[in-house]
């Protein structure tokens, strides 16, 4: 907490900690490598000593796992899409802009965030079932705003009311419209926390599960997490590489905006997961 | 643009254009919630004054049976027990994992922004990732767990974890515990990060060892955040739906159903949508006490920070 | 290049009225400071001219057009804010033409016009920066360009100097009043410092509690103060004010003020002059030395060439100066008792009631000295 030079015992419990927190996605790894005969050694051995990739080709080949990857991806950036719009537009209103029953809005908002998806699943269902929307992305899509607006909208919307309100004003003086200093201050301004609102976005989506279980019952149209667990159950043994594998597929995508965007993520943690 | 306006009049035409402006970048937002929350909601509490058969969706009004029923069912009660269960002892877990790394996170650590990194990982793991990985660890004769265990001799027969309680239980907190706390670390550390310098140091010339200034200035400076992350993690858990029905379906024996569970199989297990859907209203009432708590607190602060 | 007057301008927030009811009326060219301490109102009124707010009611017209319905953009006015406003993802050059961009300004046009702003403000090496690459006094020159560069009609500045360490803001003031000689656009100007009031002004509108106390030139408010807070407000070290009372008699006023007797020609005074007044006196007009009047001295604080000195007289606190190389500066301690004398011509009588002045003036006011002390 003060001294410049490092913690040296600190350091070492915290690292000791943080790879025993990490080591069962190590663990994922090294299993999807591992060719299924030293799965089932005793004395179980950590390292491989074969490093094999059979089990990524059998998933990539033999399973519609790639079809369910594909579902993912068009479901989350749809999704994304969607919420982003929606929300960018609704946030920069509900900073910006005084009307009647702004308030009461911000405070629905609020409220929708921490509703339980198991009570709306069951009427979702049941419109979607009335819009022939029945397993198809689509309704995915409908769904998922359930829970990845208000997020969205809570998150831009304290982004948005930290920048200077002063910008905008300079920009209306110099002589833009209100949507025109929206486009030239606003959304510059507010692009890290678009970012982060973003990849948040994406992730909730990607990782969504009970919506796509109850509305999406085919190959065809299943995401990841339905189509990994369909894998799971539909097979009299449970092949464990395999499951390995496409386990370590579906993070790539977050394994991704880690390496990459990880200062995003962190930053949009602190806007809207705590402060509500 | 000019128009005519009668001295005293309220609000001039320039103001009430941009209100509508606002209400209009709004509406599409408002639209949508309205359209995939509030009406099922009222769909919901309408189904749950029927009898409903989920493959024929067939109902019949039955007012307020279901209620009656559910009141009186001790499968209810239990799953509502379950979930009890479930939630305070994750929580607490949360809480206190959570703020142990944070503590050990704000020192200075080597590679200290990779260690940060890293502890986010579970939380944004998919749930499915997770209960794969953590049925593969706990698995009875190939598990690494259980291997570990008995290669320590701390067992001497492979450990059921999923199929026994309390042990099933127990397994789910860990996993729910691993999951979440990082949610917990970096709301605590963003924290942690701001308090002053200054006030440790003068607790330490008023002669305050490091659990005195642990109680005295860090716990102080941290009963706010607390408040809200321990609030939101207690909602979040108790509707959590997917790390339970993935890991034991709620087995054994419906010891680890949940509300959420039991709402589920109610509508698609025993195809009676109505009693589910009076399950879910049940499980929003208990809840209902914990969400007007965050509402209040987070109005109370939203008027601290100067409306606009 | 316009005219800008305020008819029966009210403003009201929610349930606190912010303003009750402003005339003003600018005339063309001018150089007006809003001056006040802070909550006047003065910003209020400078954002309603803007259109960053709009009056609940009245009317505010710029070169004879009504403008208070029209956006900012309408309004053919440029501003500049106490934190700049520059736009940050933007270069020093972007921001500069980002008003011409808006105005649909041809951009074969925009090279000349950038390079006479930037010559004039000595810009030209920073063109390529960011903002934030800046220092507060080149933020300040960037922000002034971006204002500049179109040529507006009333040009609006809400405390652009605040910002500034002492030695800047001295400077920059210099070089705003140059600008405004050179271009002679209206310019409404924000400020709690009477200083940069006082020096820069063609009038200054002196404001408080969302009321209009005085509006008139620097000479007329430092010499003709219409009330109590006016003369208060101008001037430093502050004018002393003390409570008396005022007695008329065949011969003129008698006034006593705590140890202070005074008479006063009827022609001094108008005829209905209240009987309970506040008497004020500005430093320069109490004379220490010699005089009929007495004090005792409270502090004396020495400012380099010339020193401060509170005394007391019969309980009531005037200040006034004494230059350092004058025999009795060296000599005057606390406690010790000192004879002075008073510019009868230049006293001030308040009514204690209304706040107003009472004093009728001729034409003849020495004019301000323009060199002032650095306060």
């Amino acid at each position: 907490m003060r001294a410049d030079k490092t913690n040296l015992p600190a350091s070492i419990i915290t690292w000791v900690i943080v790879i025993l927190m990490v080591f069962p996605l190590i663990w994922m790894l090294l299993t999807s490598i591992k060719p299924q005969s030293e799965l089932f050694v005793f004395p179980i051995k950590l390292l491989p000593e074969h490093v094999t990739f059979e089990h990524y080709q059998r998933l990539l080949e033999d399973t519609p796992f790639l079809s369910y990857f594909w579902n993912s991806v068009v479901l989350s950036v749809a999704t994304t899409v969607v919420v982003m719009v929606v929300a960018t537009l609704g946030g920069y209103s509900l900073a910006r802009f005084k009307y009647r029953g702004r308030e009461t809005i911000a405070i629905a908002v609020l409220c929708t965030y921490l509703m339980p998806s198991v009570v709306l699943i069951i009427p979702l269902y049941l419109m979607m079932v009335k819009l022939g929307l029945e397993n198809t992305l689509t309704s995915l899509v409908i769904s998922y705003t359930t829970f990845a607006l208000p997020y969205a909208l809570w998150l831009l919307r304290s982004f948005m009311a930290g920048i200077p309100e002063d910008l905008e004003a300079a920009a209306l003086v110099d002589g833009a419209s209100r949507l025109g200093a929206f486009m030239d201050v606003i959304l510059p301004q507010a692009l890290p926390g678009i970012i982060s609102t973003a990849l948040f976005t994406f992730i909730l989506a990607w990782n969504e599960y009970l919506y796509a279980l109850v509305m999406v019952n085919t190959d065809e149209t299943r995401p990841l997490t339905t189509g990994v667990m369909n894998m799971l159950v539909s097979s009299f043994n449970i092949e464990w590489s395999l499951l390995m594998a496409a386990s370590v597929m579906m993070s790539v995508p977050l394994l991704f905006f880690f390496a990459f965007l990880q200062r995003y993520l962190t930053s949009g943690f602190g806007a809207g997961g705590v402060k509500g | 643009m000019a128009t005519v306006s009668l001295p005293g009049m309220g609000i001039r035409s320039l103001e009430s254009t941009y209100s509508r402006l606002g209400v209009l970048l709004i509406a599409p937002a408002v639209l949508l919630l309205i359209a995939t929350i509030v009406y099922p909601l009222l769909y919901a509490l309408w189904l749950s004054l029927n009898a409903v058969y989920t493959p024929t969706q067939q109902s019949t009004f039955v007012g307020l049976a279901n209620y009656r029923d559910m009141l009186g069912s001790p499968t209810f009660w239990f799953s509502l027990w379950v979930t009890i269960v479930w939630t305070t002892s994750t929580l607490v877990l949360q809480i206190l994992c959570g703020v142990g790394m944070a503590l050990l996170l704000n020192e200075k650590i080597m590679f200290r922004s990779a260690a940060r990194s890293l502890v986010l990982f579970p939380y944004f793991v998919s749930t499915v990732v997770a209960v794969l990985v953590w049925r593969w660890l706990f698995n009875d004769l190939y598990g690494l767990l259980n291997q570990v265990l008995l290669e320590l001799h701390i067992v001497d027969a492979p450990v059921n974890w999923l199929g026994q309680m309390p042990n099933a239980m127990i397994s789910i907190v860990l996993v729910g515990t691993w999951k979440y706390f990082p949610f917990v670390v970096i709301a605590v550390l963003a924290r942690l990060q701001t308090i002053p310098l200054s006030l440790y140091e003068a607790a330490r010339m008023d002669g305050a060892g490091p659990f005195g200034r642990f109680f005295d200035v860090t716990l102080p400076q941290l009963r706010e955040v607390l408040g809200v992350v321990i609030l939101l993690r207690i909602i979040w858990d108790f509707k959590e739906f997917d790390l339970l029905y993935l890991m034991t379906g709620g087995g054994p024996v419906n010891q680890t159903r949940s509300v959420p569970l039991l709402v589920y199989q109610q509508a698609f297990g025993l195809n009676q949508m109505g009693t589910a859907s009076t399950s879910a209203v049940g499980m929003m009432v208990a809840m209902g006490v914990l969400m007007a708590a965050y509402l209040y607190r987070s109005q109370r602060t939203r008027s601290q920070d100067a409306s606009r | 290049m316009a005219a800008v007057s305020f008819k029966n301008v009210r403003k009201v927030f929610g349930d606190v009225v912010s303003i009750p009811s402003l005339d003003l009326d600018i005339r063309d060219g001018e150089f007006v400071c809003l001056l006040g301490p802070s909550g006047c109102g003065k910003t209020t009124t400078l954002r309603m001219l803007a259109g960053l707010e709009q009056p609940t009611s009245g009317a505010i017209h710029i070169g004879g057009e009504e403008v208070h319905e029209l956006p900012p953009a309408k309004r053919d006015i440029a501003m500049v804010f106490q934190s700049y406003a520059l736009y940050p993802h933007l270069t020093v050059a972007e921001n500069i033409v980002y008003p011409l961009k808006k105005r649909g300004i041809p951009k074969r046009e925009w090279p000349a016009m950038l390079t006479h702003i930037a010559q004039l403000l000595q810009l030209e090496p920073l063109l390529a920066r960011k903002p934030k690459q800046l220092s507060g006094g080149q933020q300040q020159r960037v922000a002034l360009g971006r204002a500049l560069i179109r040529k507006p009609k009333v040009f609006l500045l809400d405390e652009p100097l605040s910002n500034l360490d002492a030695k800047l803001r001295a400077h920059m003031r210099a070089e705003l009043i140059e600008l405004h000689q050179r271009i002679g656009t209206t310019t409404v100007y924000v400020t709690h410092d009477q200083l940069e009031a006082m020096t820069m002004s063609t009038r200054i509108a002196v404001m408080n509690g969302g009321v209009l106390q005085q509006f008139g030139t620097p000479d007329e408010i430092y010499y003709r103060p219409a009330n109590q807070f006016v003369a208060g407000f101008i001037g430093t070290p502050a004018m002393s004010l003390v409570n008396g009372d005022l007695q008329r008699d065949d011969n003129g006023f008698a006034v006593r003020a705590g140890g202070l007797s005074l008479r006063l020609p009827h022609a001094a005074l108008q005829t209905d002059a209240n009987r309970e007044v506040a008497i004020g006196l500005r430093p320069e007009d109490i004379m220490l030395g010699r005089g009929t009047h007495s004090a005792r001295i409270k502090v004396v604080e020495p400012t380099g060439h010339e020193s401060i000195v509170l005394m007391d007289c019969g309980g009531a606190t005037l200040c006034t100066r004494i230059a350092s190389d004058v025999p009795l500066a060296a000599e005057l301690r606390a406690g010790q008792d000192v004879p002075f004398d008073v510019t009868l011509a230049r006293v001030h009588v308040f009514s204690r009631k209304t706040g107003l002045r009472q004093n009728r003036d001729d034409k003849n006011v020495t004019s301000i000295k323009r060199t002032r002390d650095a306060a």
